[in-house]
């Protein structure tokens, strides 16, 4: 493996200004491993979906794709769609209202968030932060996490829950939850700063040597310091040790491409120029191999933004709370389109990509979906789930797979991480690996 | 008789003990009591203690009362008044509770430092003000507020820009190149007098011709100083490049001069009839810097003369002059190529100069030991130990050893010292978390929780001093009166009250731009404006806090009028006749106070910001509304609705009516009934404002009715109503405020034992008509504030 990064190192140097490389092309087939590596991606989209309109005939192969489904025509060989897996851990089990901030916690962890209003919050560790744990040391960052809209505004967001379960998706631990990164310009830096930065070594190695000492400083701090701060001053140090880590990786690790993509100004003004450009940088960072994992928030739960570019004045969650009055179910229908409308735009864009015998759609598995099934129940069972690409790993696309109800959502991570050549035992509230992906 | 009369008393004002007896007599103890209570949960004890003990469950067992959990379907179920008796009776218990505690000033965790806090001090640390916390991923927030220790987390992406941004003030701090010194050069043919392209005054040197009648072409050639920006802070050379053609024998003598009508020293009138040139008249009075030989000849060499110009900004103009030749010769030729200033001579920036000040003539050693050390005692708060000065001096010994420039040194030491939790945190050591023993917070530690408090920032040097001399407690009230009137107390203005109100949600408000096209980003901001300047005034002015309910003014600028319908300052209404005079015009892009009595405005609860926060995209909200008074305004919030908010009926016809028919449809559930009769009487007082806050006397063609009725018969008619009812709550208010504002004060949310603080500082505060400064005076000197649990460890130990 070292020498495999040693020659693609030199290779890459030697070429001077490089552009974006796909991921083996530069290498040739004597150096090549066997397959390109796999990805991950999880795609959340909040308050549910018009389930009539998103459900597809009886299970077995796909045949006409109902109208939220539509975007993903050209898509459909690449399309399974899972129906009946349930988040248990997102129903209130005793604590009252709170489906939102429940909802988001529970979707890639499979555990309830603890009830609280800001101390002490905890759920679980993600799939995402799973999988990083063992290759995120392959690659410069060892995930991505990316949402179009930032964390809280004001006040409490769900019903005596902190606002952070409802903007967040991944979990480093069960109390450790990792904010997103929403402005396309500091993803972009995050992901090639250092290639643009000629002076990036040395300041590394100041930092590296700054980072040591406050290391120290904070051990002995925490000596003299009561337990709760204690936990404070641990998160700051599990914070500093990660970034030693990702310091001393990027040292081992071929320098990051300079990409033909150019550096956003800003964030766009317009939604769906947001979540295009934040699609774009993600296909990037898989593409340039910076990361191997993600997660993309396109709006936190609850969220109550309008969308007036799909013909939708009001506001998400207060059409989510419809009373089954047709009229806001067909302007939810027409938000939940839009959204996988961005999904096609994502999954087409890694399709027109080359990789080893495929595309990188092939090789990465997305997972799109939301913790809520109709947003006026807040039911947590009947997810709307779909999964897309994946076929170098053994997905059979095309499909509509129907669940024997309560099937624990924990179940597809397990089998997202086992095709991914990342198995694991438990997840959550996991009862075992999901069957029937693989064709 | 006497058993009548006895039980008569009884019946009037029975005790909360009895009250939550027989409710759970009647309702709860079939099945939560014996040896296998349901849901594991018994409620045989319920006497005062007891409850007061097991407030957690209590809460508990209210919450699903109340939301019609409990008692389950097929029980009879409590009248809602009888669930109400009962959870005033839980509340007067734990009241009483409460009030009869040891005193404990609680436990406050170690603060991060958050965006606007590291902002404001950085800037204040190193005098460099750019926005380094720009880039910082938002606050977590907790209680409502974005400065709550528990709640504040360090993830590892906050952690990568704070290393940036260390670096970034390091770099704009200290100069490891000093700059070049700025020139600012006036060719020969701009020099005053101007010459307009008269011919003989282009090409690269202007002549000067003495004894030519226009002053154009004989001088005095001056540069206005406005363009060579000669400032008096800073020191500056002016000069000027020129060569002569003498036509006589004797030397060429020139002065340097400035002049104006405000020069500080003119020279007398005999000296400067000795300079020659028609336009000496106009450009009088006149200073003459210093007289200069030219031997200059050639234009290929050309001479410079120079004179300091230090400190002063007096002048007008300055510029070169000839002298009078001995009688009988004939005036030279000047040649004047260019007026030139250079300066700041200092071009280290300020911060540069504050930071590295150090004894000159020790040795070098010594002088980083003396820099560093300063910084990291200013960075960190409080007096740093020699350890912790020799460990961040070894950065700056370790780069000089490795050949670097001591200033680089330094930046690495700085840089270090911004990521250190010591600076990021802030840390009060000792204590004992568990029990109460309460005492004094060291002065070094109540001066970083004063000026956090008022100032989102740093001690200053004041405090500082203060406090180091163990000063501070003694001088409480005098500090807190400085700081309130310092310029840095804006930061209270503008991070407790748009938090407290949350009027931050107004940055992401968009209606239905066909419906409310009127709505736009400069609407947006003036809305914000408006609240602010009310804010503004209650601190600055020191006005009495319920003002910011009660008040009948507020701030306006023709856009928000135009919303309002407002015409000028005295609140005559647009489109028709003043009847109120000594009425001004209300500016464009101005705020001015504007007398709003007679208006359903002034106060909060009418400004268009938060009446905007408190609607949806396409409509107005009263729940919204409702919530957001008993919320923000009364600290009574609505419980969260219950768990299984029971859907509507199927295939509902359309709801008929006005929104409020609507809602009334709704309210006749009684499961919802409970919570929405309250959040709903304020919330349709408001509906004369629509969603974006203009007053409407129709809403889709239905006239307004914007009355409710509160629990207890209180009935409300549109806003003003509402302005007199919390007029008329004052305790409630305030103690709301009280509350939120000890809250964002202590950095941690209030639990049951700060009742007794609480009380305190409300009863301080009404005895001084409630006027904010005496708010903030009671809280600075409140338990939770003040006091700690358990000692701190020496001090002078560290």
């Amino acid at each position: 493996m070292n020498e495999l990064m040693a020659s693609r190192r030199r290779i890459l140097t030697g070429m001077g200004a490089v552009v974006a490389l796909p991921w083996l092309e530069s290498m040739g087939r004597a150096l090549a491993p066997a397959s390109p590596p796999r990805r991950m991606a999880f795609i959340y989209v909040p308050n549910g979906i018009h389930m009539a309109d998103w459900r597809p005939g009886n299970p077995g192969a796909l045949s006409a794709l109902p109208p939220v489904l539509q975007p993903l025509e050209k898509l459909r060989e690449q399309l399974v769609v899972l129906t009946g897996l349930t988040a248990d851990k997102a129903r209130p089990h005793g604590d009252g209202g709170g489906d939102h901030a429940r909802a988001l916690a529970a979707f890639l962890t499979g555990c309830q968030a603890r009830k609280t209003d800001g101390t002490d919050i905890r759920a679980g560790v993600s799939v995402d932060q799973l999988a990083a744990s063992r290759i995120g040391h392959l690659t410069r960052l060892g995930s991505l996490e990316i949402g179009a809209e930032a964390g809280a505004m004001a006040g409490n967001c769900d019903s005596g829950y902190s606002c952070v379960y409802s903007s967040t998706m991944s979990w480093k631990s069960a109390t450790q939850p990792l904010p997103k990164d929403v402005d396309p310009r500091l993803v972009f830096d995050r992901l090639f700063g250092q290639s643009s930065d000629p002076k990036a070594k040395d300041r590394d190695r100041v930092r590296k040597s700054v980072l040591d000492h406050v290391l120290a400083e904070s051990k002995s701090l925490a000596g003299e310091l009561p337990p709760s701060d204690r936990r404070k001053l641990d998160e700051y140090f599990n914070s500093v040790r990660e970034i030693e880590e990702r310091i001393a990786r990027a040292e081992k690790l071929p320098p990051a491409p300079k990409p033909e993509f150019g550096r956003p100004a800003g964030v766009p003004a317009s939604l769906p120029d947001h979540l295009k450009l934040l699609s774009d940088l993600l296909v990037l960072a898989f593409q340039t191999d910076s990361t191997r994992v993600a997660t993309f928030v396109m709006a936190n739960e609850g969220s109550n933004r309008p969308y007036p570019f799909a013909q939708v004045s009001e506001g998400h969650h207060d059409l989510s709370h419809h009373g089954n009055n047709k009229a806001k179910q067909e302007k939810i229908s027409l938000i939940n389109r839009f959204h996988t409308t961005q999904l096609a735009y994502l999954a087409e864009k890694m399709k027109a990509v080359r990789e080893g015998e495929g595309t990188l759609l092939d090789n990465c598995l997305i997972a799109y979906g939301s913790g809520n099934s109709d947003g006026n129940a807040h039911n947590h069972d009947d997810l709307p789930i779909a999964l897309l690409g994946g076929k170098a790993a053994g997905i059979k696309g095309g499909r509509h797979l129907v669940f024997p109800k309560e099937t624990p959502l924990a179940n597809l991570w397990l089998a997202m991480l086992d095709r991914a050549g990342l198995s694991a035992n438990r997840l959550g509230d996991s009862t075992g690996v999901l069957e029937g992906l693989v064709g | 008789m006497i058993s009548l009369l006895t039980s008569l008393v009884l019946a009037a004002a029975p005790a909360p003990a009895e009250v939550v007896q027989s409710f759970v007599a009647t309702h709860c103890k079939s099945c939560h009591s014996g040896a296998k209570p349901k849901g594991s949960l018994s409620l045989e004890k319920h006497d005062a203690a007891s409850i007061a003990k097991d407030r957690k469950a209590w809460i508990q067992v209210l919450e699903r009362t109340r939301g019609g959990d409990m008692p389950p379907e097929k029980q009879p179920r409590p009248a809602p008044s009888q669930v109400e008796a009962f959870a005033a009776a839980l509340e007067s218990i734990w009241d009483a509770a409460d009030r009869a505690a040891p005193r404990d000033p609680g436990k406050v965790t170690a603060r991060r430092l958050n965006r606007m806090e590291y902002a404001n001090t950085v800037r204040d640390l190193v005098g460099v003000d750019f926005n380094p916390a720009e880039d910082f991923p938002a606050d977590d927030i907790g209680h409502g507020f974005d400065n709550i220790g528990d709640v504040l987390s360090l993830p590892p992406l906050l952690l990568e820009r704070y290393l940036a941004a260390a670096e970034g003030i390091a770099e704009r701090a200290i100069a490891v190149t000093i700059p070049p010194v700025p020139r600012r050069y006036l060719a020969g043919r701009f020099l005053h007098p101007y010459p307009n392209d008269l011919p003989g005054t282009g090409g690269r040197f202007r002549p000067m011709r003495p004894l030519d009648a226009n002053p154009i072409y004989s001088g005095p050639f001056a540069a206005g100083t406005d363009y060579l920006k000669f400032s008096s802070k800073d020191d500056f050379f002016l000069r000027v490049r020129l060569y002569a053609e003498p036509k006589g024998k004797s030397p060429v003598k020139v002065v340097l001069f400035l002049s104006g009508p405000k020069v500080k020293n003119p020279s007398p009138d005999a000296e400067v009839d000795k300079l020659m040139g028609a336009g000496l008249k106009a450009i009088k009075p006149i200073e003459i810097l210093k007289t200069f030989e030219i031997t200059a000849r050639d234009h290929k060499k050309p001479q410079e003369i120079e004179f300091p110009v230090n400190r002063r900004d007096d002048a007008q103009r300055a510029g070169v002059a000839l002298l009078k030749p001995p009688a009988g010769e004939d005036p030279p030729l000047l040649f004047v190529e260019n007026i030139w200033s250079e300066g700041p001579m200092d071009t280290r920036p300020k911060s540069h100069v504050m930071i590295l000040a150090c004894s000159p003539g020790k040795p070098v050693a010594a002088q980083t030991r003396e820099v560093v050390g300063r910084f990291i005692a200013r960075a960190f708060r409080r007096p740093v130990t020699n350890e912790e000065i020799e460990s961040y001096s070894a950065f700056v010994d370790k780069a000089v050893a490795a050949g670097q420039k001591w200033e680089a040194g330094v930046r690495i030491a700085i840089q270090a010292a911004l990521v250190s939790p010591h600076f990021l945190f802030r840390i009060e050591r000792g204590g004992r978390p568990g029990g109460t023993d309460p005492r004094p917070v060291s002065d070094i530690n109540l001066a970083s929780r004063l000026s956090y408090f008022l100032w989102s920032s740093m001690p200053d040097d004041a405090l500082l001093a203060l406090a180091t001399k163990g000063q501070l407690s003694a001088n409480l009230e005098s500090q807190v009166r400085r700081m309130l009137a310092d310029p840095k107390a804006d930061a209270l203005v503008d991070n407790f009250f748009p938090q407290w109100l949350q009027l931050r949600r107004l940055d992401s408000f968009s209606p239905d731009a066909a419906r409310f096209p009127a709505f736009n980003e400069p609407l947006r901001k003036s809305m914000r404006e408006e609240a602010m300047m009310l804010f503004r005034e209650i601190v600055r002015q020191d006005r009495p806090a319920t003002e910011l309910v009660t008040a009948n003014y507020t701030f306006l600028n023709q856009k928000l009028a135009a919303l309002y319908g407002i015409a000028d300052t005295a609140g005559n209404p647009m489109k028709m006749k003043a009847s109120k005079p000594g009425g001004k015009p209300i500016p464009a892009d101005e705020f001015v106070k504007v007398d709003v009595s007679g208006w359903p405005r002034g106060g909060v609860t009418n400004m268009a910001a938060v009446l905007a926060v408190t609607s949806n995209p396409t409509r107005t909200s009263p729940v919204k509304r409702g919530k957001w008074v008993l919320e923000q305004l009364l600290g009574a919030p609505p419980p969260p609705p219950p768990p299984n908010v029971p859907e509507l009926k199927e295939g509902g016809e359309a709801l008929k009516g006005t929104l409020k028919q609507r809602m009334e449809q709704h309210r006749a559930n009684p499961a919802c009934a409970s919570c929405h009769f309250k959040m709903d009487a304020l919330g349709f007082a408001f509906e004369s404002f629509n969603a974006i806050g203009a007053w409407r006397d129709k809403d889709e063609e239905q006239p307004i009715d914007a009355t409710g009725e509160l629990p207890g018969g209180i009935k409300l008619d549109g806003p003003r109503a509402v302005k007199d009812y919390l007029a008329a709550n004052r305790d409630k208010f305030m103690r709301c405020l009280a509350e939120k504002l000890l809250t964002y004060a202590t950095g941690r949310g209030l639990e049951p034992y700060d009742r007794r603080a609480v009380d305190a500082i409300l009863k301080r505060a009404g005895a001084k008509q409630d006027k904010f400064s005496e708010l903030v005076l009671a809280i600075v000197e409140s338990d939770p504030f003040r006091l700690r649990r358990g000692r701190e460890p020496e001090e002078s130990a560290r």
